[in-house]
């Protein structure tokens, strides 16, 4: 995978579990579980988006002000934030590597 | 504990334990896990859901869990770790359960070593947080002691669900 894609992934996936301590974290709280390491996760996360390319960083942070997810899944060709075709060729060997986004919607796509 | 564990899973519990098994299957089953280190036995466990899933990349996944370990260790039950965590490498809530006679360092809060792993995945939204529902429902039925030993002993996946069904 793309190392960009790749870290985009990692940022939604802690993004994630940040907005779940926020939203859930008093009930999971009360299934025993501990979120000390919340100010920690928050400074990895800061420190990992110091590592992704400032133009996929934007863009990622466009695509979230508007959608709960900006890098969204690919399934049986269908860009799962909009259901949108997927062009063949997106999965070419050519563009593989690349970052790429949904035509449609704009979402950043990753193939899981 | 249990008292504590009791009155919060009435309200937090509302998902049967069969309906729980449903999320797991006999390939997402290590009925001994080889490592006895915390970082070993994560990798050992996102191995077995790539085996055991269509899921292909690891690193992702290994990455949450890791991250979800830093925030707090999820051995939260006697003995039992519930590792856990949402990702778009998933469609659907999948469990993955894992065993280790040795015992795993897994950072438990009463420094015992970790015996049992339920490790739930699930996609970032899942209807009425079944992965929260069903989190609630495997940590109350570990409470059981003797539930406990019967499910380290089951020598196979199916003696391990109707152990977990009968309870």
């Amino acid at each position: 995978m793309n190392p960009q894609l790749q870290m985009l992934v990692i940022l939604q996936n802690m993004d994630e579990m940040i907005r779940e301590v926020e939203t859930h974290g008093e009930e999971l709280q009360s299934l025993g579980f501990k979120h000390e390491g919340i100010d920690k996760l928050r400074a990895d996360r800061e420190e990992l988006q110091d590592k992704i390319d400032p133009r996929f960083l934007s863009l990622y942070n466009r695509l979230k002000t508007k959608h709960d997810q900006a890098v969204v899944p690919v399934r049986k060709n269908l860009c799962t934030g909009c259901f949108a075709n997927i062009p063949s060729i997106f999965v070419s060997k050519v563009n593989a590597n690349r970052v790429q986004k949904c035509e449609s919607c704009g979402r950043i796509l990753y193939w899981p | 504990m249990l008292t504590h564990f009791s009155c919060i899973l009435k309200v937090v519990r509302q998902m049967d334990i069969a309906e729980v098994l449903k999320h797991t299957s006999p390939a997402l089953f290590l009925p001994e896990l080889k490592a006895t280190d915390k970082e070993g036995a994560m990798a050992e466990m996102v191995e077995g859901l790539i085996a055991g899933t269509d899921i292909q990349n690891s690193e992702t996944i290994l990455q949450m869990l890791q991250n979800r370990e830093e925030l707090g260790s999820t051995a939260v039950g006697p003995g039992v770790a519930f590792p856990h965590g949402r990702t778009l490498s998933v469609m659907r809530l999948t469990i993955l359960i894992a065993k280790s006679a040795a015992g795993v360092d897994f950072d438990s809060e009463d420094g015992k070593p970790t015996h049992l792993f339920f490790v739930l995945i699930a996609p970032p939204h899942d209807s009425g947080h079944q992965y929260i529902k069903s989190l609630a429902a495997l940590i109350d039925k570990v409470q059981d002691e003797g539930l406990r030993e019967q499910l380290m002993a089951a020598e196979d996946y199916d003696a391990f669900c109707e152990a977990m069904k009968e309870a």
